[in-house]
């Protein structure tokens, strides 16, 4: 297969194919939920279940005091690597022109040295997550082969990008390729493993606020 | 129907609902409930993380409710739950869980870890995995009327002489009265003053109450072994007595399980919403104290502080009120570092102090209260639960702390004014 | 000559009453049930309490052995309660209070200990159906008025 064959194919069937599996995949995970449905309290309420649900999804993204002071390496480079990799996935210019492609509108994008410079960040934090995933006792006690694969699937495209962009060691359309393959395997593999989180914690968010709201709790 | 491993997977099946799946969809191995989890901070045990505690029931959810579980499943490729593993998990969900719920409080997903927990406990127990203190407990509780063994005459000698030191009577089966208290057996047994105060209060605020000689038993030991049959069987006796009696009210005592068990879950077990409101006594007393029937005089002036139990303040909702009454009586209070629905558990609820089994473990996570409590060096604490209670006395007895533990209703009808000698002092 | 004849009478005269006297008081009651407890670490906590001598330290010590009696005389949550054994469970809480420095217990510590040596009564009486728990606080009467008339 020639290196413009190979490109052709990874922007084309084969993203298609992801494309499908990735949508179709998030769906089913998510009706999987739904399907179970909640029964309704028949308690007396003291508060909002919606609104504590509601709240919940903004304010679980606000750790604690004694949580943040506990796990503040976990706290702080989880934030970073999420934040580094939205911002690179979301803000670089090429990317952008692919979404108005599929979506039909743009946003603006931020100049690409600082788009360069987060994605070093990102991988730096993805590294130290990792080491620290092996390391710290309750991490590597609950880690699993998944655990480890989603890590390999969401820094292979930073890397892949990055080496794309700078044209390292192999010929342009080849990184290309390569960079949308390796999106395309996080694409796959996504609602298959806890990378349906991004999804799904909307959800457990909301019931947990509920939940709490119910009773009169902020959670 | 006898337990059985099929009895207990059919019950985990039966537990699942949205949230579960969502929260089993989202947990992303970040081991942040581990560290607000007590059993976890105060032994360094990883298996103590909370979602951990939850692996069994995670894996009947994915082979059973997840598209890819059943196709792996169908394929031989997914490992089923064996009997070997509940017995296994059996005290990592009993004996060192006791429901208190911070870990939900902090998980980055959402996940609520103790609502699935108390799932949990259906199928365990179903599975005939609970521990052996409270079976034994439930086994009381359904055919005795109290996990405890307390019938009805050693109630009746506590009341009577709680009347004859009060010097009045106390309401028993009086008909179309405004509220109904019931007691729990460790009150009864162990804090009978307990009684005598909500007496003298009710008698100072001009409160229309009654027990129930039918229905005195607060404590509902099907919610902690996990049994709803026998949750609701429990509650339903206590819906029938004051259904009988005709009351508006039917008021939870220093009892924080037994808070969650009428409040909030038993609607739920029974099927139907109540005649009657539930309220915990300490929303009562702040509801007398806010409308001015509820008198004190002079404050406690040395150094107090509250401990909230989980069941009441994190998981029942009731924050605000017991501080009210603090401030009412107490010239020092101090909050705990990580206080209302932060504050850390006693390390002794959901049954876990009913299981002798559990004994050491219980003295050994205690030392996180312990920690709390060196940071404010209080000169008493001041619960609403009299498991905590207990369990904090053996707890400061075992760390070698010289600090009483109190009662805030109790604390409340020492510092009642008496009306009929300031009656007489009217000019 | 004082006489107490009544629960209101018996609080304010205890109320009135110093540290010390409040614990000798309160060393009598226990003692009057202490037949209730078969713990034999009440009986020496007891000639502690019953010192007026007493050091600090060794109330302090005493007190420590108070508590840990009432823990390990208590039915725990859940279990099947045995009400003569409870009777010893309020003897020894008795002792606590007759050992804990004053102010640390509202309403004093006398006053509590009486009322947990009358607790004492009425469970053994749950059992034994007599009426002990009511003359406990005729007991407890003639006690404080003997003390005050001394």
């Amino acid at each position: 297969m020639t290196e413009t064959e190979l490109l052709m194919w990874a922007r084309g069937p084969a993203l298609q194919v992801a494309t499908v599996i990735f949508l179709l995949g998030v769906l089913v995970r998510i009706l999987e939920i739904l399907v179970l449905g909640r029964k309704a309290s028949l308690a007396e309420a003291r508060g909002s279940a919606v609104a504590g649900g509601l709240r919940t999804i903004v304010t679980r993204s606000i750790p604690d005091r004694g949580t943040l002071q506990r796990s503040t390496f976990n706290i702080v480079a989880g934030y970073i690597f999420h934040t580094g990799f939205f911002v690179v996935l979301f803000l670089f210019a090429p990317h952008i022109l692919v979404f108005q492609d599929v979506l039909g509108f743009s946003w603006p994008s931020i100049p690409t040295q600082i788009i360069d410079a987060t994605t070093i960040v990102t991988i730096i934090a993805l590294l130290a997550v990792l080491a620290h995933r092996v390391r710290h006792r309750v991490m590597r006690f609950l880690s699993r082969f998944e655990d480890y694969l989603v890590w390999f699937v969401t820094i292979l495209p930073l890397i892949t990008g990055y080496f794309a962009f700078h044209r390292i060691g192999l010929t342009p359309p080849t990184l290309i390729a390569v960079h949308i393959i390796s999106v395309e395997l996080l694409m796959v593999v996504f609602p298959f493993t806890k990378l349906m989180h991004a999804f799904t914690l909307f959800m457990a968010r909301y019931y947990n606020g509920a939940i709490a709201g119910y009773r009169g709790v902020n959670s | 129907m006898s337990a059985s491993f099929e009895r207990g997977i059919n019950a985990f099946k039966e537990q699942m609902d949205a949230p579960v799946a969502a929260f089993f969809s989202s947990c992303v191995r970040c081991g942040l409930c581990a560290e607000a989890c007590l059993f976890y901070t105060e032994t360094g045990d990883p298996k103590f993380t909370p979602i951990n505690k939850l692996e069994p029931m995670r894996r009947v959810w994915k082979q059973e409710y997840s598209f890819w579980g059943k196709l792996t499943g169908a394929l031989g490729l997914s490992k089923p739950v064996t009997d070997a593993e509940l017995t296994e998990w059996e005290t990592l969900v009993y004996d060192s869980c006791t429901l208190c719920g911070r870990c939900s409080m902090v998980c980055p997903v959402g996940n609520d870890i103790a609502y699935m927990i108390r799932k949990m406990r259906e199928g365990m127990a179903a599975s005939g995995h609970a521990p052996e203190g409270l079976i034994g407990a439930t086994q009381r509780a359904v055919t005795i009327g109290s996990p405890m063994g307390v019938k009805l005459p050693a109630l009746q000698a506590q009341i009577r002489h709680a009347e004859k030191d009060l010097g009045f009577s106390i309401p028993v089966d009086v008909e179309g009265v405004d509220y109904m208290l019931l007691l729990s057996s460790m009150e009864i047994m162990n804090f009978p003053e307990f009684i005598s105060a909500v007496a003298r209060i009710f008698r100072h605020a001009g409160v229309s109450w009654t027990i129930s000689s039918e229905a005195f038993e607060a404590t509902n030991s099907g919610i902690q072994i996990g049994v709803s049959e026998i949750a609701a069987e429990l509650v339903e006796r206590i819906v029938a007595a004051a259904a009988k009696l005709k009351v508006k009210y039917v008021i939870s005592p220093e009892c924080g399980h037994a808070y969650m068990a009428i409040r909030w879950e038993g609607p739920n077990l029974i099927g139907r919403r109540y005649d009657f409101k539930v309220v915990h006594i300490l929303e009562l007393l702040d509801e007398l104290r806010a409308s001015g029937r509820l008198q004190t005089s002079g404050k406690e002036t040395q150094r107090l502080t509250y401990h909230d139990p989980c069941q009441i303040s994190r998981r029942g909702g009731v924050v605000q009120q017991p501080r009210n009454l603090m401030n009412q009586i107490a010239a020092d209070f101090v909050e705990m570092p990580e206080t209302g629905t932060m504050n850390w558990c006693c390390g002794a609820g959901g049954g876990v102090s009913s299981n002798e089994r559990a004994d050491e473990i219980r003295l050994k996570v205690f030392n996180r209260k312990k920690k709390q409590l060196d940071v404010i060096h209080p000169d008493a604490i001041v619960s609403a639960c009299s498991n905590c209670r207990i369990h904090l006395e053996d707890g400061l007895e075992e760390y070698e702390m010289d600090i009483p533990v109190l009662s805030l209703t109790e604390t409340i009808a020492e510092h009642l004014v008496d009306r009929e000698q300031k009656e007489g002092q009217q000019p | 000559m004082t006489e107490i004849t009544n629960d209101r009478e018996l609080h304010a005269a205890l109320n009135g009453l110093g540290a010390v006297q409040q614990r000798l008081l309160a060393a009598g009651f226990v003692k009057s049930v202490l037949h209730l407890c078969t713990d034999e670490r009440i009986a020496r906590v007891l000639e502690t309490a019953a010192d007026p001598e007493a050091s600090d330290a060794a109330l302090a010590e005493a007190l420590k052995t108070a508590r840990a009696t009432t823990f390990d005389c208590h039915t725990r949550c859940g279990s099947e309660g045995d009400w003569l054994e409870q009777a010893g469970y309020f003897v020894a809480r008795a002792a606590v209070a007759a050992l804990t420095p004053l102010g640390q217990m509202p309403g004093g510590i006398a006053w509590q200990a009486a009322m947990s040596a009358r607790m004492a009564q009425t469970s053994k009486s749950i059992v034994t159906g007599d009426n002990t728990a009511g003359l406990e606080s005729e007991n407890q009467y003639r006690l404080l008025a003997g003390f005050l008339n001394s």
